[in-house]
């Protein structure tokens, strides 16, 4: 190569322009590589023969169509139309391979009841697969991939403990009107005493405290008319699903960090704040209708409820 | 020697070229830093620090802005200027006009990214600057065109040098871009804030117009002007195709400008837009190819240079990465293959291959070879230009391989799907994926800054040893006269 390019300079067919520039500056005038001025025609020539095949001149008020067109489903015809991207997405999703895969499950998932749903594996594997993806892009930011939730901020889903219910109508109710999770806060109608009364007798509820004497003033003031803590979570303590008001009794800890405090007294204060606190406007779950259709809201709720402890 | 340059002094304004030359380097520096920043908190996010100034979203066009205004646009009024001067055989015209292209520019670049950190932004990728700094960069567009073209009227050779052509495009079609794409109303004439006099897809189609043809004129037709002069000049070898290199400049300034649309596909662009964009873009290839062909067969019958002289591997090399991404490119504008690499990180990776190996190497080695003649003074070290080599050409091989495996992976995850006929991963997954080939991005372009500190360092020692020079010789004069 080198060889063949060192007798070019002195061989004497190519010829400078006969101008100089800045001294030394000249120009050969070599013809055009033949290679090169053959590949440009060739990129005109598949440019001209992309025109005729697609959409490409303006022409008028229009423009020119191509030859090309996207097979689509009209009232039942299949018909061929001059092709554009919005007849190609049409014929994909009307007869491309994983359109028609996923809508032959999506029908049948949305004639199914919940429980024909649960009972049938294929239709369970599919409701997975597709949840994934949903769950993923749409919850999974608050929830967690895994649906485990932030002490503090979002409910666990992966656990059996549901506030506003575990079945699977529940959770597509849920996911459908949304939830807004509310506790008024107890601050200025109880004084710290009482605060700390309570918090002493909500953790008896669990086993966290031994009942007896010491929680006595707290069980007052729960289950009487000073707190009337009972009305929502009810005299038990296991609170209402129709409400979202948390069960106290099954050591399941949502919003207030309890097994991460180290003494009963640092738990014991640590839930008085958080009941002077109460819950304004921070446990709130959008509602996903106008964002997700019927199908994909019935796959996630059949999706949240495999999650773990779905009832 | 000494004596050749004082008249060379005299006879070009080489002052002007100097404090470009610098600035750029300077500009160079930061912006090259300012984007390893931003390439590590995509890796490693906590970088962000919480600190919405240095957040990725207002440091990009911090970087972008420094590289291609100021590093690059910096780099080619120093070397126009130059080239103007040196191929007309006449002094720069305008001294004070030429003086205020400087500050100007200079200052345009500085504000635009102070203001970018404080959120104040047109939001334009690549035309971020307010509408304020948009009217000073016009006034020193303008004196630029003139200070150029009285130049070009005022030569004292017959024939205008093809650098020149290029150049002069450049000049041309970019204040056409930046005029029509900055129309806009400000909100009140006091604040910086204003609205696009554009909307919906027409802005989209503006904007990109825009976007891609400063690709065009600016970072490609404007450097092949500097391409033009230096490796003839470097090489010591005519160029290798007058016929050549005009068949190619025409070609490319007329088919440019119809291509920025390719930056729009799948969008609510008409298709008809879009496919006069993709076929424009394959048309683009081979006169873009006709420069890289016009540079590196100058050094036919001189290949041995690529062995002995490395400012000539610097140019080689830039050319080499030109012909590459100007392939990729009108690749990745057909619609199909847009449909995957659109919205991924192979987009980043292609522009960069551009702008490291194309703008960057092809400025670097104008520069080694221009410093020495601008500070009258042998290069410091040969070896240095060496390691700036192979420091920035792992760097750029390691950016675009890292972009590749990110973008087309994303990209093939994005549109798989199960056997059930559903996504097969969910947009976080796609996005995690990418982590490792971000920390091998931010890794090349550490080394690519680090070659250019190299440089930094090599160009400082070689302005010094010439003062030391020159001072060297002014004590054996006076030591000469007091004998």
């Amino acid at each position: 190569m080198s060889d063949q390019n060192k007798v070019k300079p002195t061989a004497p067919a190519v010829q400078t322009t006969g101008h100089a520039w800045d001294g030394d500056l000249q120009e050969y005038n070599n013809p055009l590589p033949r290679w090169w001025l053959w590949s440009f025609y060739g990129t005109v020539v598949f440019a001209v023969l992309y025109w005729f095949m697609f959409p490409a001149w303006p022409v008028g008020d229009g423009w020119t169509r191509g030859v090309t067109t996207a097979s689509v489903i009209e009232q039942g015809q299949t018909v061929d139309r001059p092709w554009n991207t919005r007849y190609q997405l049409i014929a994909e999703m009307q007869t491309g391979d994983a359109a028609l895969r996923q809508r032959a499950y999506a029908e049948q998932i949305s004639s199914a009841s919940f429980q024909e749903i649960l009972d049938n594996p294929e239709m369970m594997a599919f409701a997975r697969s597709v949840g994934r993806g949903l769950f993923g892009d749409n919850c999974a930011a608050c929830h967690g991939s895994g649906g485990q939730g932030v002490v503090g901020l979002f409910p666990n889903l992966a656990d059996d403990a549901w506030l506003w219910g575990g079945t699977p109508e529940r959770i597509h109710e849920t996911l459908i009107q949304g939830r807004n999770g509310y506790m008024p806060a107890f601050g200025g109608v109880l004084n710290p005493s009482q605060l700390t009364d309570v918090s002493e007798y909500v953790l008896s509820l669990s086993g966290l405290t031994q009942p007896g004497e010491a929680v006595e003033p707290g069980r007052e003031i729960f289950q009487g008319p000073i707190g009337g803590c009972y009305t929502c979570h009810t005299p038990e303590g296991t609170g209402l699903q129709s409400l979202g008001s948390a069960n106290l009794t099954d050591a399941i800890w949502t919003l207030v960090d309890l097994p991460a405090e180290a003494s009963t007294e640092a738990k014991r204060d640590a839930l008085s704040a958080f009941i002077a606190k109460g819950v304004q406007g921070n446990r709130v779950m959008p509602g996903w209708s106008d964002r997700l259709s019927p199908t994909d809201l019935k796959l996630l709720a059949v999706y949240t409820h495999q999650l773990g402890g779905g009832q | 020697m000494a004596h050749a340059t004082a008249t060379a002094t005299q006879q070009y304004n080489y002052d002007i070229v100097r404090k470009f030359a610098i600035m750029s380097v300077v500009w160079g520096v930061l912006g090259m830093s300012a984007g390893v920043y931003i390439a590590s908190e995509l890796a490693w996010p906590f970088l962000n620090f919480d600190i919405p100034h240095i957040s990725f979203g207002r440091l990009r066009p911090v970087h972008t802005t420094l590289v291609i205004f100021g590093f690059g646009g910096s780099a080619l009024f120093a070397t126009s200027y130059y080239v103007v001067q040196r191929t007309c055989q006449t002094r720069l015209y305008g001294d004070r006009l030429a003086e205020l292209t400087f500050w100007g520019w200079q200052a345009a670049v500085g504000l635009g990214a102070i203001s970018y950190m404080f959120g104040i932004t047109q939001a334009r990728e690549y035309a971020e600057f307010e509408w304020p700094i948009d009217l000073l960069i016009t006034v020193v567009w303008v004196c630029y065109f003139w200070v150029y073209t009285m130049t070009l009227r005022l030569r004292s050779q017959p024939h205008i040098y093809v650098a020149n052509w290029f150049f002069m495009a450049f000049i041309l079609a970019t204040a056409l871009l930046h005029i029509f794409n900055n129309l806009a109303v400000p909100v009140s004439l006091t604040g910086f804030k204003s609205y696009s006099l554009f909307s919906g897809v027409q802005d989209a189609m503006t904007q990109w117009w825009y976007g891609h043809n400063a690709v065009g004129f600016f970072l490609t037709a404007a450097f092949l002007g500097m391409m033009y002069y230096f490796v003839p000049k470097q090489a010591g070898r005519p160029v290798y195709s007058y016929r050549l290199s005009i068949i190619h400049f025409w070609a490319l300034i007329f088919l440019y400008m119809w291509v920025g649309a390719h930056h729009l596909h799948w969008t609510a662009l008409p298709d008809w837009v879009s496919t006069l964009a993709a076929t424009f873009s394959v048309m683009l290839l081979l006169p873009s190819w006709g420069g890289m062909i016009n540079g590196i067969m100058t050094l036919s019958g001189a290949w041995d240079k690529l062995r002995s002289d490395p400012i000539m591997l610097f140019l080689i090399t830039s050319l080499s990465f030109y012909g590459m991404s100007t392939f990729e490119g009108p690749l990745m504008s057909l619609k199909s293959v847009n449909a995957l690499s659109h919205y991924t990180d192979w987009t980043i990776g292609h522009v960069h291959s551009g702008a490291l190996g194309w703008v960057a190497m092809v400025t670097f080695g104008s520069f080694y070879h221009l410093f020495p003649r601008l500070f009258d003074a042998k290069l410091y070290s040969q070896k240095l230009v060496y390691v700036h080599f192979f420091l920035a050409t792992v760097g750029i091989v390691l950016y675009i391989t890292a972009m590749w495996v990110a973008g087309i992976g994303q990209g093939l995850m994005l549109r798989g799907f199960d056997e059930y006929g559903n996504l097969a991963f969910t947009f976080i997954e796609t996005v995690s994926f990418l982590h490792t080939p971000y920390v091998w991005r931010a890794i090349g372009g550490a080394l690519f800054v680090l070659g250019l500190l190299v440089m930094v360092y090599n160009l400082i020692m070689t302005s010094v040893s010439a003062r030391r020079h020159s001072a060297a010789i002014e004590a054996k004069l006076a030591a000469k006269m007091a004998g």
